[in-house]
């Protein structure tokens, strides 16, 4: 059997299908990861503008550490991208010619499973339209206990404020919300674990989490809207 | 058995050769009885074919029990077509009604060229067994057959992975085109028994990189193949292939 | 002098074969490379031949009709492997399977050929274990055995109802491991259309490529042929579609002799013909008989459902007949059983041409999920094709052409009278005699294939001189390609008015009608002349579309008929001089009072083997007289 350099050890894994999918469920889990934190601490938003701000006060009080976690999560955003990109690529060039007529068959793939790649696109554009707004968006300032600073929760007002904004917001969520109902069990059978008695609990979690993370950003998202209204 | 003869619209395609660009064509069939198999009724179709003049419909088929793996068919979209567990030629036309359109197409992957209008080439599957679906001994070699106890469970899972007939309708119902079922199949048979042992890492790393080679696509867990597999070969075979995998690639 | 030397050697059965293998010459391992060898067929004989040899060194060339090595029609043996293992501690000994397999094969096998079998069978399982088969194992973890066919001891090996797909599987997989190593160089979706023998020795073959029509010409210095049973030639049997006897044929027509072609097995346990548009029959598995119950109404024409017939009013005939053996009794005995209740307008089903295999009294038993432990995918499969549930309505069956004991003659070298010619598996005629038991096809094809011809082989070439300037280049392959093409030409220009497929259903009818189930003088006569008008009728009639570029699978079939014409022909011959009933056999004249089959052994003991005598001249019987020094030759009985 072939042992060439570069078929065999990291590099080797990292170059075959195998490797790249278990890296793509790796990355999807640390992703999911960071939605929950990311999540938890949108929460705070329920408890006023004080605590909103002050819980982003201390997140960028971290200074280089902050930077260096999201250089981290960059990272590891980047390589789910690119892996992405790479794997659908190489998926089109696997069929040529397509199907005059193709079905599911409805004892295995879903609207879910074969819309990967599309509710990844929306949550590309998501995230990059997010970041745009949130983190280098509009600059409020605000006293917080004798501290000047960053006002985020003026600008989540500001933005939510437009309807179609929060309606964006809820459609990239349920997006997002369909994305991960696969992903999640899909990243658990990458990695190899599969049982016969779990694997189907997995799925159902995996689904209950899409569904929590769905419901918390696009209720968020509805709260912002909902907040700038009583505001004005 | 039943009288009433069915009238058939089929969808079928032609293709010259494997340079050639093919096409859907049309064709109306009659007399066709409720207990003939999928592939009688192609016969039939052929037979009308040929009396009139034309060239015969090139499909792949052997055994026609469901055991060679030989046949194919993509059936109004789905690989082997609408029965579960079933390959093409256990198929029966009372799964059809009267007056359907039927629409006939081949196992489609880059990796596996057409031949000539459903005939395929799945070559490709033999090259994946030849990097290392098997177990290196000589004849002759051999322990007695009991020497290694192998627990009944431990077997009947092997001999679930092993049940696989190489037809490729993983392949065929794949969205991406992917060989992981078949490939994970095999692997998984000779991972579970004490004679694949020996050279399990060498065996998962080489059939997975000629598998990559080969231009399949990669694998999405979207589980139609699963679904269509003739021989219900589960999911659990590509779980155990990629941790085979992880554990092989990563201590070579 | 017989033109047949069965050169068994010498010595006590027991040792033959220890000591046959020590006084074989034998082939220096780095002179095996400078050796070619051609294996045509990639089924249990085929490939396991193909792999072992490549193992010991030899170049091989593997030929096969199919897209794969994998899909040969071994793969669609359900039952098991017969071996003398005696892991059960039942009785069972290298003799006993030897003695089963001589007496079941009704007296008409070579001893020293069948002891042999039984010797390495117990290897067999050893190789495929440890290829990684997955046989079926008890709790503890050994090998399980189940009693198979009406043998008296458990010594069948299975993996589910697929065992034919796991040994050949095996066998495939040690030959990709070849084919990756380059010692086997693999050419599929090839068809045999000639052999090439050169100054008395086989040496190559001209193949059609399937996929561009081409015809090619290979050359080794042995050829081998394991391309499995002329089965087809009843156009309806369990042989898959492309199952077919050109190789065989075109080596008789080289010189090789064809041996005892009445031999054809009918299994008693298929599905029963449908219809007219039906393309092959599907076998269930003999195991069925362990539990099913065959009957049919005591009164001729008796249309109620059957549930609908009271115990009163069925008869269970195997029972009734053979109270000791019931419904195990060997597989010609069942078929002739149920053919003989048809005849007699008892026969059920639409068609009146199939008995009942009733499972009632087994779930009334044992349990439906018992019963569905040990047959569920057999019913699965019958509930697919008829559409009904063996749970609630007793199956339909009905006998179909399932295996040929008959084909090429070989010596105990396994080779022809073709110097170089081996031939392997199904396609030799060795072993099985007038009958094969259940679980003895796979036993045979592999034992032949893993552990005789591999050494044989060294033997021949160490053995003869055989001269290795010669290549395709030789006037030999010149001549053999002109012929193989003048034929395919005229096959293409008769455009005729009948298919080809339509010729064969016709072929079938006449091989069932007149050398079927039971044959008589009168009527295998008249079979004869049928067959002879119908080659006729192909020859002036035959419509083969297309061209010899590329895929044309009517031409395919054209050849194959055009050659199952010509074997039809002389099955009729052969058993219309076998003047005895004996295995799958029946004469009409031959029978006991008690319907019988009679043997007769003074004047029939030997092996009918024909010889090729030119085109339309009546092929020349040679006689292979068998010897029996260990067995005593008794009637069979299973009453």
């Amino acid at each position: 059997m072939a042992s060439q350099a570069c078929s065999s050890g990291i590099c080797g894994y990292l170059c075959s299908s195998i490797g790249k999918k278990q890296l793509m469920g790796v990355t999807a889990f640390l992703l999911i990861g960071f939605l929950k934190t990311h999540l938890l601490g949108n929460f705070l938003i329920i408890f006023g503008r004080d605590a909103f701000n002050e819980y982003c006060y201390r997140l960028m009080s971290l200074g280089p550490m902050l930077i260096v976690a999201e250089i981290i999560l960059l990272a590891i955003f980047l390589t789910h991208l690119v892996l992405a990109i790479s794997l659908v690529w190489q998926n089109k060039a696997a069929r040529p010619v397509k199907y005059y007529s193709k079905k599911r068959t409805g004892r295995g793939a879903t609207f879910a499973s074969d819309t990967m790649p599309y509710t990844g696109i929306i949550i590309l554009i998501f995230i990059c339209l997010h970041l745009w707004s949130f983190k280098y968006g509009s600059y409020y300032e605000y006293e917080l206990n004798g501290i000047i600073v960053r006002d985020l929760y003026q600008t989540v007002i500001e933005y939510f404020s437009n309807p179609l904004y929060t309606a964006w917001y809820v459609i990239a969520m349920i997006a997002m919300g369909i994305h991960l109902s696969h992903g999640v069990q899909s990243a658990f059978q990458s990695v190899g674990f599969r049982h016969a008695r779990y694997t189907p609990i997995i799925k159902k979690l995996g689904c209950i989490l899409s569904f929590f993370l769905t419901v918390g950003f696009a209720g968020l998202s509805i709260y912002g809207y909902y907040i700038s209204t009583t505001l004005n | 058995m039943s009288t009433n003869m069915m009238k058939l619209k089929l969808k079928i395609w032609r293709q010259a050769d494997h340079k050639s660009k093919g096409s859907m064509q049309d064709y109306d069939l009659e007399n066709v009885s409720p207990d003939m198999s999928f592939l009688e009724m192609l016969d039939l179709l052929n037979e009308n074919l040929i009396n009139s003049g034309s060239d015969a419909i090139a499909f792949d088929h052997d055994c026609r029990e469901g055991i060679c793996g030989m046949c194919s068919l993509m059936i109004n979209g789905e690989a082997h077509g609408p029965q579960k567990l079933t390959t093409t030629c256990q198929l029966h036309m009372r799964s059809f009604k009267d007056g359907d359109t039927i629409v006939i197409e081949p196992f489609r992957a880059k990796a596996f060229p057409v031949h000539k209008d459903l005939m395929v080439d799945r070559t490709a599957f033999d090259e994946i067994i030849a990097a290392g679906g098997f177990v290196s001994m000589n004849a002759g070699n051999a322990p007695d057959g009991n020497a290694i106890p192998i627990g009944k469970a431990t077997a009947e899972l092997a001999m679930d992975a092993a049940a696989c007939i190489g037809c490729g309708a993983c392949v065929a119902s794949c969205e991406n085109a992917s060989a992981m079922l078949f490939t994970s199949a095999k692997l998984s048979q000779l991972a579970l028994l004490p004679q694949g042992q020996a050279e399990a890492k060498e065996r998962a790393i080489s059939m997975v990189k000629k598998m990559d080679e080969l231009g399949f696509g990669n694998c999405t867990n979207a589980a139609e193949c699963e679904a269509s597999c003739p021989k219900g070969i589960e999911l659990s075979n590509i779980a155990r292939m990629n941790r085979e995998f992880f554990k092989s690639a990563l201590s070579k | 002098m017989s033109k047949l030397d069965s050169k068994v050697p010498g010595g006590k059965l027991e040792d033959k074969w220890e000591q046959y293998k020590f006084d074989m010459k034998l082939v220096n391992p780095s002179n095996k490379r400078k050796f070619n060898v051609i294996v045509v067929g990639t089924g249990l004989a085929g490939a396991s031949a193909a792999s072992t040899m490549a193992e010991l060194g030899y170049n091989v060339q593997s030929f096969c009709i199919q897209d794969s090595p994998r899909r040969a029609h071994s793969i669609a043996a359900q039952g098991g492997i017969n071996a003398a293992k005696n892991y059960p501690n039942d009785g069972d000994s290298v003799w006993r399977l030897f003695y089963d397999t001589i007496k079941g094969g009704d007296y008409r096998s070579r001893e020293a050929n069948v002891y042999r079998l039984a010797q390495v069978a117990n290897n067999i399982i050893d190789q495929c274990v440890a290829q990684g088969v997955p046989f079926a194992r008890e709790y503890g973890g050994y090998l399980a055995n189940r009693s198979f066919g009406g043998a008296q001891v458990s010594r069948t090996f299975y993996a589910r109802g697929q065992t034919g797909q796991q040994l050949l599987l095996g066998a495939y997989s040690s030959m990709m491991r070849m084919v990756a190593k380059g010692k086997i160089k693999l050419y599929t979706r090839r068809e045999m259309t000639e052999l090439v023998v050169i100054n008395g020795q086989a040496r190559g073959i001209v193949v059609r490529n399937i996929i561009t029509g081409e015809l090619e010409t290979y050359h080794a210095d042995a050829v081998i042929l394991a391309t499995g049973g002329y089965g087809n030639t009843y156009y309806l049997s369990t042989n898959a579609m492309a199952s077919n006897s050109s190789g065989a044929w075109q080596a008789y027509k080289k010189g090789a002799m064809f041996a005892n072609a009445c031999f054809t097995q009918i299994h008693p346990t298929c599905i029963p013909v449908h219809g007219d548009n039906q393309s092959k029959l599907t076998l269930m598995s003999e195991s069925l008989r362990n539990d099913g119950r065959v009957w049919v109404p005591k009164k001729e024409g008796d249309n109620r459902a059957p549930n609908d017939i009271p115990e009163s009013e069925r008869d269970y005939y195997l029972e009734r007949i053979y109270p000791s053996f019931g419904n195990l009794v060997p597989r010609d005995v069942a078929s002739r059983n149920a053919k003989m209740q048809v005849d007699g307008g008892r026969g059920v089903g639409s068609t009146g041409v199939a008995v009942y295999l009733d499972f009632a009294d087994a779930i009334a038993r044992d349990g439906e999920d018992t019963i569905r432990g040990r047959y569920g995918n057999l019913f699965e499969m019958y509930q697919r094709i008829t559409d009904e549930s063996p749970y609630k309505v007793p199956m339909k069956i009905y006998p179909a052409v399932h295996y040929t004991m008959g084909g090429v003659w070989v010596d105990y070298n396994l080779m022809t009278t073709v110097p170089g010619l081996h031939v392997l598996g199904e396609a030799n005629f060795s072993d099985h005699g007038a009958n094969r038991l259940g679980a003895s096809a796979l036993m045979q094809g592999l034992a032949d294939g893993y552990f005789v011809i591999p050494y044989t082989i060294g033997n021949y070439f160490a053995s003869n001189v055989i001269d290795q300037s010669i290549t395709t280049d030789h006037s030999a392959y010149k001549d053999a390609l002109a012929s193989t093409k003048a034929r395919l030409g005229g096959l293409l220009d008769t455009k005729g008015s009948q298919s080809v497929e339509s010729i064969h259903k016709k072929l079938g009818k006449i091989m069932w009608e007149h050398v079927g189930m039971s044959r008589n003088a009168e009527s295998l006569q008249k079979g004869i002349d049928k067959i002879k008008n119908l080659q006729e009728e192909f020859k002036q009639d035959v419509n083969v579309p297309g061209s010899n570029k590329g895929i044309n699978t009517e031409l395919e079939k054209a050849i194959r008929v055009s050659d199952f014409l010509e074997i039809g022909e002389l099955m009729a011959r052969d058993a219309l001089t076998r003047k005895e009933s004996c295995g799958g056999h029946f004469r009409d004249e031959y029978q006991t009072p008690e319907n019988e089959a009679r043997r007769d052994d003074e004047n029939f003991t030997h092996v009918a083997a024909w010889e090729y005598n030119g085109e339309g001249k009546d092929p020349i019987r040679n006689v292979e007289s068998l010897t029996f020094e260990n067995v005593k030759l008794t009637t069979r009985s299973y009453k």
